[in-house]
């Protein structure tokens, strides 16, 4: 092929490029975030749940604040493994309306170890009880733990399936979803 | 991950079988693709660290927990190409050679990310009512993954088949342009892409860019060995 007609194709690609550009622009990207799902750049599936003294948590009704929604289990050793921390966190950054509700999958635990788990570790943030597996389903458990990192406007920023999560990630996504 | 381990074993075997075709030793294509998957490792994870050192201060041995999300991919990319560059130019390898040997592990490891797009959910695409679409994050969406392993595929087929190239560069250079072009295409398709100027996809934009780099390039190399 010789050079003009070399050059007439890249024009004609780049030409053919820029219109495809133009008409695929599109402005519905910023509806993902009202579009719920467990995935980063979705609202966060809503849910209601208690904990063992009986007190409701409405994910929706924390608008406003940055959340951490872990998924867990007493037998899952990651999940042990990393709570130490996720407390930490929790009281160093709960004034700055930071949240954790740490969801006990009870469905595939014994309801009976959660209230002693909780104490042993020293946990001060909501225990929520998932009973029936809705939330599981919602949230499209895969494995344990799960952690999702929502912002003050409801959007999953950041999800990171298994563990044990180290303070330093944990520090870098809660500032992130602070901001 | 071990998609990507698959493929990175399959396509450095590919790669292998044509060294001599550019003139690269196995050995030298085999240490540089090593030497740059370790460089990607450790400088994603030393990036990151970097851009958020007040963190790591707090909790130091952060830096070398288990954490794969503990990772900056650009950081890891620029890391990869110092060092590759570095080996390159220690054992006096021919750059557009060198990449020429390498194009059918791209090609390779493309496929293999369109895969593992597909395996976690990423790079998904818009919703839609087509037939061929897949009920993904509660909706029924484009399959962008499926789109870009097919295409990934089809530029493997266009490379491998090609016969020998008659200038070093061009092979490389003609895989990044179907890369590229088959990028701007699919991208259009897709529900996560960042948007910027109001409604273009900085995607689309920046394969665009590239497709004109890699046309300047292509002209570079014809006019070079003319």
């Amino acid at each position: 092929m010789q050079k003009n007609q070399r050059i007439i194709l890249y024009l004609l690609i780049l030409i053919a490029g820029a219109a495809w550009i133009a008409l695929s622009a599109n402005t519905t990207n910023a509806a993902i975030g009202k579009t719920s799902a467990p995935q980063a750049g979705f609202s966060a599936p809503d849910f209601t749940l208690k904990t063992p003294s009986g007190e409701e948590y409405t994910l929706s009704k924390l608008t406003g604040n940055a959340v951490l929604v872990n998924l867990w289990a007493t037998w899952c050793p990651p999940c042990r493994a990393e709570m130490p921390a996720i407390e930490k966190m929790y009281q160093e950054y709960k004034d700055q309306g930071f949240v954790v509700l740490a969801v006990n999958m009870t469905y595939q635990d014994d309801p009976a170890n959660v209230v002693p788990f909780a104490q042993k570790y020293g946990l001060t943030f909501p225990i929520l009880l998932e009973e029936t597996g809705d939330v599981g389903a919602a949230y499209q458990l895969r494995s344990l733990p799960s952690s999702y990192f929502i912002n003050r406007a409801g959007v999953i920023q950041e999800v990171v399936i298994g563990g044990p999560m180290s303070e330093a990630l944990l520090r870098t996504r809660i500032e992130h979803i602070l901001k | 991950m071990i998609l990507l381990f698959i493929a990175t074993w399959i396509g450095l075997t590919l790669a292998e079988k044509r060294t001599e075709r550019h003139g690269i030793g196995k050995d030298d294509l085999n240490n540089i693709t090593y030497y740059t998957l370790i460089a990607f490792i450790i400088g994603g994870r030393l990036s990151f660290v970097l851009q958020n050192m007040p963190a790591f201060i707090k909790s130091p041995l952060g830096i070398i927990s288990i954490n794969p999300d503990i990772f900056d991919p650009l950081g890891a990319l620029a890391v990869a190409f110092i060092v590759a560059f570095v080996y390159g130019q220690r054992r006096k390898l021919l750059l557009w050679n060198t990449l020429d040997a390498l194009t059918p592990y791209f090609a390779i490891l493309a496929i293999g990310i369109g895969l593992s797009h597909l395996a976690a959910g990423t790079a998904f695409g818009m919703e839609t009512d087509l037939a061929w679409g897949i009920n993904l994050w509660n909706a029924t969406r484009h399959p962008t993954q499926i789109y870009e392993t097919l295409a990934s595929i089809l530029i493997f087929g266009l490379v491998w088949f090609q016969k020998q190239n008659p200038r070093p560069g061009i092979l490389f250079l003609t895989y990044a342009a179907l890369t590229s072009a088959s990028a701007l295409f699919i991208q259009a398709f897709r529900g996560d892409s960042t948007m910027i100027f109001n409604s273009l996809r900085q995607e689309q934009v920046i394969a665009w860019a590239a497709l004109v780099v890699i046309f300047i390039l292509f002209e570079y190399q014809l006019k070079e060995k003319a």
